[in-house]
C-alpha cells in the first residue's frame, strides 16, 4: 500500500494506453502523457510496461509506504528523496515499510512517474485505470490523489539496482526549447501555403492554460486556402470551422486564430479543423514541456511517424534495462 | 455537397479520417456509420476502433498491424461493396426519455445566465421566433414530434448530437455567445440543427428548452440498461422525448434515486435507408405540428 500524505498539485494513476475503444462514445484514452518515461519505470520494477502507476504533474506528492516494496521513479526529475536521503531515478529502489517517498517540484521536464513492482491494484473502468479527473472515471474513485488515501498494490517482487541503459531515456529540453514532430492533416489543405511556411518557422509558446486536456499555442496569425471561406453554412462562419468531425489523438485544433493541441484527456470531436497532428512518438515531448516552453515543428510523413513510434516502442522494452 | 469519392485524411501516426462530404447530411452520417458497422463486421485487421461523426468517419489504427495506404485500400474496397446509400441497414434501438418541456429548472439556468452573463430572450421562445413558430407551446410540440438520430458522441463522453428524422421537426438556431457556465444534468436543447441531452452538469452553449430525468451517464453500475458501461447511447441509437408534467417528471425521478426505473427501450429494430427514402418522399416538409 501507498499512503498519499500529501497529494502534490495533481497526481493521479494512469496505465497504459489507457481507455481504448470508446472514442465513439466520447471517451478519451486519458494515460500517461509521457508514456516513454512511463512504460520505463515499469519495467524496471519488473511491470507489464503498461501497469498502473502514478503520474505527478510540476509539484510532486508526498508518500508513506506501507510495505516492503521496489519502486523507480522516471521522468521530470523531482528530486526524489526516501526518508530525506537523495534517490536515484531511472533506477528501481527498494524501499522498507515505513519509510517516505518526497517528490518535489520538477526542476527538469514537467511529469514524473512512479512506478512499484506489481503495479497499483486500481479498479478498471471501461478496461482501463486511467484517471479521467474531468469526468470522474478512473483511479481509485474518478478522481486525482487525495491526501490520506490509500493506494492498493499488487504482491509482486521487484529487483533493486536495476538501471535504464545510457542513451535509452527521453532527452528532456533543459533550454526548454522543444522539436516537436507534426503530420499535415488531416485539414491541411484549409491552410494556404504561407500558413504552412508560418507554422513551420514559428517559435511557438506554450501558454499557462494548458492542461491534460489540450495544450494552448501562442503565435502569429493563420492564413487560410479558399476551402475555409467557399463552404456550406452549416461549417460555421469562421474560416477554421468544419462540419463536426471527429479528432485524432494529438490533433492541432485550430479554435479561430488559437492553436490547441488536443492530448490525452481531450475532446473525440468539435467543428474545428486539425491542419497537423503531433504523432505518438512525441507526446512525450508535450508531457515533459510546462508553460512557457517554446515549440518549433517539423513536417514529417505519415510512414517517418510510424518508424519513429516503432523504434519508441523497441526502446520502451526489457532491452533498455541493464 | 456529398464527394464522389471519399477522401481519406491522414491524422498523425495512428487515425485516418474518411471523409464523405463537406455538408450537414443524414446521408453522410448513415455512409459513416454503414462503413463503421462494415469494419466491426469484416474485422479488418488493425482497425482499432472508429468515431463516426456528421460528414465523416474516424478511424484508429495500429500501424504495426496495418499500412496507412493499405488500410485506405480496404476502406475504399468496403465503400464500394457497401454500395448505394440506399442499402444500407443499421441496428437501432429506440429510447423513450420523459422530458418536461419549458421546465423550471432550465428556466432558472437561463435566468441566471441573464442575471450575470448578459440579457437574452427566454430560450424556447428565440428558438420558436427565429424559426417562424407560433409560440414556445408550438416549438414543444415539433421537437416533440419526431424521432431523434444518435449521429455522433462527444463534447463530454456520452454527450448524443441527435437530429430529427423527420424533416417537419427541423428547426435551427445559434448557440449561446458567450457560452453558459453551466447547465442542469438531463437538459434539452439545441445548437445549430442538432440537439442534445446534457450527461451531467458542464458548461455549454446550446439553446435550452427541456428536462430529462432519465440518466444518461451511470459511473455506479446502477442500471442494466447500460451493460457495463459508464454511458448509455451509441451511435445509431433513436430518441424519442415525451412531454411529461412536472408530477411525472418528479415521479419518473423518484423511481430513478430508488433504482427501480425501467428504461423504456426498444431493441428488435433495423433503421433502413431504402424505407427512410421512400418515407420522407411523401412528406411535405413545409408542415409542422
Amino acid at each position: 500500500m501507498l499512503e498519499i500524505v500529501k497529494p502534490g498539485l495533481e497526481t493521479s494513476i494512469q496505465d497504459y494506453p489507457g481507455r481504448i475503444g470508446f472514442w465513439n462514445q466520447g471517451f478519451p484514452p486519458s494515460g500517461p502523457m509521457d508514456s516513454w518515461s512511463f512504460r520505463l519505470a515499469n519495467l524496471l520494477v519488473g511491470n507489464a510496461a503498461g501497469a498502473p502507476g502514478l503520474e505527478a504533474q510540476y509539484m510532486g506528492p508526498t508518500i508513506k509506504l506501507q510495505g516492503d516494496s521496489v519502486i523507480a521513479v522516471t521522468g521530470a526529475d523531482m528530486k526524489p528523496t526516501l526518508d530525506g536521503e537523495p534517490m536515484a531515478i531511472w533506477q528501481s529502489v527498494a524501499v522498507k515499510a515505513g519509510q517516505t517517498l518526497v517528490l518535489g517540484p520538477a526542476r527538469l521536464g514537467a511529469r514524473g512517474y512512479l512506478a512499484v513492482a506489481g503495479g497499483i491494484d486500481a479498479p478498471q473502468w471501461l478496461g482501463s485505470a486511467s484517471t479521467f479527473h474531468k469526468a470522474s472515471v478512473g483511479g481509485l474513485d474518478g478522481h486525482a490523489s487525495q491526501a490520506g488515501q490509500l493506494l492498493p498494490v499488487r504482491a509482486a517482487q521487484g529487483t533493486p539496482g536495476r538501471r535504464v541503459k545510457a542513451g535509452r531515456q527521453p532527452a528532456i529540453a533543459a533550454d526548454r526549447k522543444w522539436l516537436v514532430e507534426a503530420v499535415p492533416g488531416p485539414n491541411d489543405d484549409w491552410i494556404d501555403a504561407a500558413g504552412h511556411e508560418r507554422f513551420l518557422a514559428t517559435e511557438w509558446k506554450l501558454e499557462a492554460r494548458s492542461d491534460r486536456t489540450g495544450y494552448r499555442l501562442e503565435g502569429p496569425d493563420w492564413t487560410f486556402t479558399e476551402k475555409a471561406t467557399d463552404k456550406p453554412p452549416e461549417n460555421g462562419s469562421d474560416a477554421s470551422n468544419i462540419v463536426d468531425q471527429g479528432y485524432p489523438l494529438g490533433a492541432i485544433n485550430l479554435c479561430g486564430q488559437k492553436p490547441i493541441i488536443l492530448v490525452h484527456d481531450g475532446p473525440s470531436m468539435g467543428g474545428f479543423i486539425c491542419p497537423y497532428t503531433v504523432p505518438s512518438a512525441a507526446f512525450w515531448k508535450l508531457g515533459q514541456s510546462k508553460p512557457n516552453d517554446h515549440y518549433r515543428f517539423k513536417s514529417i510523413s505519415v510512414d517517418e511517424a510510424q518508424a519513429l513510434a516503432r523504434t519508441l516502442d523497441e526502446i520502451c522494452s526489457d532491452d533498455s534495462i541493464e | 455537397m456529398i464527394y464522389d469519392e471519399p477522401r481519406f485524411l491522414p491524422g498523425g501516426d495512428r487515425y485516418v479520417t474518411v471523409e464523405f462530404g463537406n455538408e450537414m447530411n443524414l446521408e453522410l452520417n448513415f455512409l459513416a456509420q454503414g462503413l463503421a458497422t462494415a469494419l466491426a463486421q469484416n474485422g479488418t485487421k488493425g482497425v482499432v476502433e472508429t468515431a463516426p461523426c456528421f460528414a465523416s468517419l474516424l478511424v484508429h489504427y495500429e500501424p504495426n498491424d496495418i499500412r496507412f495506404a493499405d488500410l485506405v485500400a480496404e476502406l475504399r474496397a468496403l465503400i464500394d461493396s457497401l454500395g448505394p446509400s440506399e442499402d444500407i441497414e443499421l441496428d437501432s434501438r429506440l429510447f423513450y426519455f420523459e422530458t418536461m418541456y419549458l421546465d423550471p429548472w432550465t428556466k432558472e439556468c437561463i435566468a441566471d445566465y441573464c442575471a450575470k452573463i448578459t440579457e437574452k430572450e427566454y430560450d424556447p421562445d428565440f428558438v420558436a421566433r427565429i424559426n417562424g413558430l407560433e409560440d414556445r407551446h408550438q416549438l414543444v410540440r415539433v421537437h416533440s414530434g419526431s424521432e431523434y438520430w444518435v449521429a455522433s458522441l462527444g463534447f463530454w463522453p456520452g454527450l448524443p448530437f441527435l437530429q430529427p428524422l423527420d424533416p417537419r421537426a427541423m428547426i435551427t438556431c445559434p448557440k449561446y455567445n458567450p457560452p453558459r457556465t453551466w447547465t442542469p444534468q438531463g437538459t434539452v436543447g439545441m445548437g445549430g440543427s442538432a440537439s442534445a441531452i446534457y450527461p451531467v452538469a458542464t458548461p455549454g452553449g446550446y439553446q435550452l428548452f427541456g428536462r430529462t430525468p432519465v440518466p444518461i451517464w451511470d459511473t455506479e453500475k446502477r442500471f442494466d440498461v447500460f451493460d457495463g458501461n459508464i454511458v448509455l447511447f451509441r451511435p445509431g441509437d433513436r430518441i424519442k422525448f415525451v412531454p411529461v408534467t412536472q408530477a411525472e417528471y418528479e415521479a419518473a425521478e423518484a423511481k430513478i434515486d430508488a433504482g427501480s426505473y425501467v428504461y423504456n427501450m426498444v431493441d428488435y429494430q433495423r433503421f433502413s435507408v431504402r424505407n427512410y427514402h421512400r418515407w420522407i418522399a411523401t412528406v411535405d416538409k413545409d408542415e409542422r405540428f
